[in-house]
Parts: structure tokens; sequence; C-alpha cells
């Protein structure tokens, strides 16, 4: 190969002729002749017609890498867009993912307990107002408040009885009930939380359990929600419970 | 060129063609690029392969038009071939092993395909035609410059001359010494 790489440049400029075809026909005769008789010869005229051949073709395709980024805008504009779309996807893909995660850390946690509690919570209807008993005259004025929806006040007056009378399971209860149906909930589990220590002939007992459930299911705690709703032996407390575990 | 290009026949766009009109090739390439891509996006290829397919086709149609591999019948008709070779390239593409065991083509799979796909094709076959290409490819600038003007734009070693505002002859040295150099290029592969 090395020796073919050797050519004149009159040389050059001949094969140049006859390969692009600007050769008198005298000359084309000759050349051919030349072609036949010399193998070696043939070769070298093959290797600068591939050589020509190569170098045009490489020129034409670095041209078209520059005639392919004038190709007209609706193309640039359609890549992009499939860009735009692939990129939506995965956006959109994304915020599916988030919306499912926020979704489900909704439904399972506290928003549920929340639609469990007001689904469920009606105030406690508290005890019948007579006239005659004048011993417990202030409990049972507090009682019509609350009876009124009064809450905040029967709380007041409740208040000032129990804190004379801090062991007494009903002022608890009621105080812990009002708080609740005053939409205190964190007041509310304190009072609850002490009318359950009541003894078990306490009549409100199952009711304590079962508010104080509630309460702390509102409060998000449903491991403590399920625990006092299982001690309450009502209906309404297994209700609550069967959902829960769902 | 002054003409119309898109008033041009057949016969003329041949021609224009054989001699590397630049702005030819230019409408020809860009106006029937849509076509292709569409056919390549539509059948599970991307806008890369699309670009790539293309450009082989491309070359392939301007080889066999220099050749008079192929001449053509009606008013449309090398518009026709260039698409009829794009969808046979993507057609091989589509049926090749290494296409079909992807599923998401990254660039290498797509480069190997390429390859494949070149030592497949009946006008890239040659050996000599790749060195002699990648030669031309690593050339120094000045010297692709030269012998791109003189050989793929065809231009006259006069024209030459005054654009590079030197002496004839100096253009004639130049293109024989830039010559020598891309030969020498080309038989020692390991540069």
């Amino acid at each position: 190969m090395k020796e073919n790489n050797d050519i004149s440049q009159e040389l050059l400029e001949i094969i140049e002729r006859y390969i692009n075809g600007s050769m008198t026909s005298q000359e084309l005769k000759d050349f051919n002749q030349l072609l036949e008789l010399d193998k070696d010869f043939k070769i070298k005229v093959e290797d600068i017609k591939t050589m020509l051949y190569g170098i045009e073709t490489q020129a034409l395709k670095e041209q078209l890498d520059t005639f392919h980024k004038d190709i007209p805008k609706t193309e640039v504009k359609k890549s992009k867009y499939k860009k735009v779309r692939y990129l939506n996807l995965s956006k959109i893909a994304a915020a599916a993912a988030i919306i499912i995660a926020v979704g489900s850390i909704w439904f399972f946690s506290t928003p549920k307990n929340d639609k469990l509690y007001t689904n469920y919570f009606k105030p406690d209807p508290g005890l019948p107002t007579t006239m005659s008993s004048t011993d417990n005259f202030d409990f049972y004025d507090a009682m019509v408040n609350y009876k009124h929806g009064d809450y905040q006040i029967a709380i007041d007056k409740w208040k000032v009885l129990q804190e004379r009378k801090p062991e007494n399971d009903t002022l608890n209860y009621f105080l812990g009930v009002a708080h609740l149906a005053n939409k205190s909930v964190s007041d509310a589990i304190p009072f609850l939380e002490r009318s359950i220590e009541a003894e078990d002939s306490f009549v409100f007992l199952d009711d304590a359990y079962y508010y104080l459930g509630l309460a702390y299911l509102k409060e998000g705690n449903t491991e403590l929600a399920k625990k006092n709703l299982s001690i309450s032996n009502t209906k309404t407390s297994k209700e609550i419970i069967s959902k829960l575990k769902k | 060129m002054g003409k119309l290009l898109h008033l041009l026949n057949q016969s003329e766009l041949v021609s224009a063609i054989k001699s590397n009109e630049s702005d030819v090739l230019k409408h020809f390439y860009t106006t029937n690029y849509k076509k292709v891509e569409f056919l390549i996006l539509k059948n599970s290829g991307s806008i890369d392969h699309a670009k790539d397919i293309y450009q082989e086709a491309f070359i392939t149609v301007w080889t066999h038009v220099k050749n008079d591999k192929f001449i053509p019948s009606n008013d449309t008709a090398l518009q026709g071939y260039l698409y009829q070779i794009a969808k046979n390239k993507w057609m091989d593409v589509l049926r090749s092993k290494s296409f079909k065991s992807t599923k998401s083509l990254n660039n290498n799979i797509l480069s190997f395909i390429k390859d494949e796909d070149n030592s497949e094709d009946l006008d890239l076959v040659n050996d000599k035609l790749k060195i002699a290409m990648l030669a031309f490819k690593n050339l120094g600038q000045p010297c692709k410059q030269l012998l791109t003007t003189f050989y793929f734009d065809k231009k006259s070693l006069k024209e030459i001359a005054s654009e590079l505002n030197i002496e004839e002859t100096t253009a004639r040295n130049k293109k024989y010494r830039c010559m020598k150099k891309l030969r020498d290029m080309a038989l020692a592969p390991n540069n």
C-alpha cells in the first residue's frame, strides 16, 4: 500500500479528470488502455476514486446536520411538544403519587377519625332536672344550662362544684362531656380520665369510656380511642371499633 | 440559483444533486424529512432515530443519483425513493435483534444499530470508504475547507484562488498537499 501513496501532482490531476469525466476522447482511450495493462495503476485509480467519494460523502454528512437545524419550525415545535408532554407525564405521575400518599394519610388517620367522631358524637342528653332536689341545686342549675346548649355556663358552674368535690365521678363525667360538646376536646380528656376511675357501679362508666374513646379519636390517637371504646360496653362503641379496623 | 426550488423538475433536481448544489440539497433534505419522521415516530422510533435513519437514507439516495443507479420516472419519483429507502432502513432496524431485545433505546444501542446497518449497506460496505471518510473528518480545518470547496462544491481552482486571495498555482499546490496529507492519514489507520 505504501507505494500507492506516492503519486505525483500531474498523475493525481489526470486521475481526477478521468473520474469527473472531463477527459478528451483520445485521453480516455489511452487511460483505459493503461488501466487494462497495469493492475497496480487500476488499484491506484480505484483508491483515488474512493478517496474523492469519501471526501464528498463526509462533506455531505456534515452538511446534513446543518440542514437539519433549519427544518421548518413546526418540526421543532413538534419535538418540543413531545418533550413537554413527556415531562408532563412524569410530573403528572409525581403529582398523582403525592396525591395518593397524602390522600391515604388523610384517609387512614385523623380525618377518618374526625369523620367517625362527627358521625358518632352526640352530647350526653344530661339528667332530668326536677325542682325538688334542693341538695344539688347548683348541679341541676348547671344541668339546665347544659341542656340548653349553654355549655360554657354549665362548665363554669360545675367547675365551682368540682373544686369542692374533685373526686365526684358524676361531676367529672359531665364536665368532660360538656367540654366535648363545647368542642374543646383537650379539656374534656382529663375530666373523662378521672371519671373512668370510678367504681364499677358508676352509672355512667360505659358512657365515660365511650366519650373518652371519642375524645381520643378526635385527637387522632386511634390506639387510646380503640382501647377506651372497647372497654365501653355499648353498641355504638363496638360499631366505631369495627369501622376503625376497616 | 435564482430558480424557484420547488419548481425544479426531476431531471433538474438530479443534475443539481449530482453537482452538490447546496441550496437544492438543503431544500430536498428539509422538505422530505417530516414524512419520514412521522413514519418512524408512529413505529416505535424516536426523534433521534428519525434523524439518523433519514440522513442515512439521504446519503444513499445521493449516492444512487450520483452513480446513475436511480433514474426518476415521474414528478415525485426522487422524493418517493427517499421515503422508501428510509422506510426500508427503519424496517431493518425494527427487525434487528438488538432493537427487539431492548425496550428502551439509549444512544449506545442506537449507534450500535447504526454501525450494524452501515455494514449491511451496499453503498457504505467498503472499508476503504469508511477510512477515507474518517480521515477526512479528522483532517485539519484549512485542508478540509479547501478540499470541500473543490471536490464537494465543485468550484474551480480559479474561483478558490480568488476567494482566498492567492495565486491559482498556489491553490493548486495547496490542494495537492492536502490530498497527500489525507492519503497519509487514510493509509495509517491508527492516526
